[in-house]
């Protein structure tokens, strides 16, 4: 990329790169991968990883940098949202049902899955759950498991590990055993 | 899970989410371990469970009548040990293949907890949309000469002449192919129309996107002839007006 910018960054100024990823990230609004803000501002990806730390959730601004999936976005701190409910009291979200939570799971922890795994572990048919978690937008299909038939597989969406906290499905707390 | 005491159903039969989910409830209820379940006693608990749901006229999902057959196959088999196994080593147990799945089951359970509490912190956390963007895109303007254009503009010309002319050459026969209709088929279209209905227009045994000239025109042949036959009468009210073909009463039952 050929970057001709009237004005440029002061890449030895610390505040002046946490400014320039903040602008980045608000506009962008979806999260960003870190070889893109790397190359936009065309400084290192290892060298960049400190400052992206730095603006993580422990930074006393009320916008915290996330991570998801390698990508970075923004969003409030957690704790000062009763201010925020105060000031625009948005309308509770419908949440989600116990069967839709244990459909979720099994998916997130055997990704990708078919309605027929879901059912196996679950005992029971789990069209209604998957429907709505798909309309929820937090699983998506991910192609066809080529066994006769081809089922349609489900994944997690980044939707789910931004809803849910998880950088990515890595970090998902392990199951626990009896 | 709330604690129901003995004797008294817990009527809140839908929130279980499944056979294994009323297993569980069961089995918490009772305070039972999971390695060394009395397959007798979960058993009635169940039946009565499910007794209990059909008396309350609740629709039993089909899974909750086979997880009753799974328990009750349990217990017989608990009862008359497989006389074909040896008695001594490793005599596998009718309850395992049971346990197994409640141990899988429980595992998802635990999850959808852990789950639930998360997304319960989480959605106290506010994202911004992507911002809709409606700047123009930067265009880079490079230096060319009139000559360069007028080259291009050649290259542009003599490689649309190439391109027809290979159409021209390999494509033409197959174009002609796929528009092939026949009279056949077009006399068999409007017998089965007409099989349908009384009576329809011209125009409407083709549609908008398929017309093309030789399709209307056997079109109008496979018509003339039927009409030939007396199969079908015809009926246009003036010079380019809709054309109505209708059936001649007992010529559709032979057949075409």
């Amino acid at each position: 990329m050929e970057n001709e910018l009237t004005y440029k960054i002061d890449r030895e100024n610390p505040s002046e790169i946490e400014a320039a990823i903040e602008v980045l990230l608000f506009a962008a609004g979806d999260p960003v991968p870190l070889e893109q803000l790397a190359a936009v501002l065309e400084i290192e990806k290892q060298k960049l990883l400190p400052f992206l730390r730095n603006m993580g959730a422990t930074s006393m601004r009320g916008i915290v940098l996330r991570e998801l999936n390698g990508c970075y976005t923004l969003s409030t701190k957690p704790e000062y949202e009763e201010y925020i409910r105060t000031l625009l009291e948005p309308h509770s979200k419908q949440g989600l049902s116990n069967a839709a939570f244990e459909t979720l799971s099994i998916i997130a922890y055997n990704s990708p899955s078919t309605r027929a795994k879901v059912e196996e572990i679950r005992g029971v048919n789990s069209d209604s759950a998957i429907n709505r978690l798909v309309e929820k937008g937090l699983i998506k299909e991910a192609g066809r498991m080529e066994v006769p038939g081809r089922p349609v597989l489900f994944e997690p969406t980044e939707e789910f590990l931004k809803s849910f906290g998880f950088t990515s499905l890595d970090d998902l707390p392990e199951l626990q055993e009896e | 899970m709330e604690f129901v005491p003995s004797g008294a159903y817990s009527f809140k039969l839908e929130a279980f989410e499944g056979p294994l989910d009323l297993l569980f409830h069961l089995l918490e209820k009772n305070k039972i371990n999971l390695y060394d379940i009395p397959i007798a006693q979960l058993t009635d608990q169940y039946m009565e469970y499910l007794f209990a749901m059909q008396e309350l006229d609740l629709e039993l999902a089909s899974e909750f009548l086979v997880m009753a057959a799974t328990l009750l196959h349990i217990k017989s088999r608990m009862l008359l040990p497989d006389k074909k196994l040896p008695t001594e080593g490793e005599e596998m147990d009718p309850r395992e293949e049971l346990v197994l799945r409640l141990i899988e089951y429980k595992k998802y359970k635990q999850a959808a907890v852990v789950f639930a509490a998360r997304e319960r912190e989480w959605s106290k956390l506010y994202f911004k949309l992507p911002e809709l963007f409606q700047w123009e895109k930067r265009i880079i303007i490079e230096e060319l000469s009139p000559i360069k254009l007028a080259i291009t503009y050649n290259e542009v010309l003599k490689r649309n002449i190439a391109k027809m002319d290979k159409t021209v050459q390999k494509g033409i026969e197959t174009i002609i192919a796929t528009e092939k209709v026949t009279l056949r088929s077009k006399i068999r279209q409007v017998v089965r129309t007409l099989m349908e209905k009384a009576y329809f227009k011209f125009s409407e045994l083709f549609s908008v996107k398929t017309q093309s000239r030789a399709e209307v025109v056997t079109g109008f042949m496979a018509v003339l002839e039927l009409a030939k036959v007396r199969k079908v009468k015809l009926k246009q009210d003036g010079i380019y007006k809709e054309i109505t073909v209708s059936r001649v009463e007992g010529s559709m039952n032979n057949g075409e």
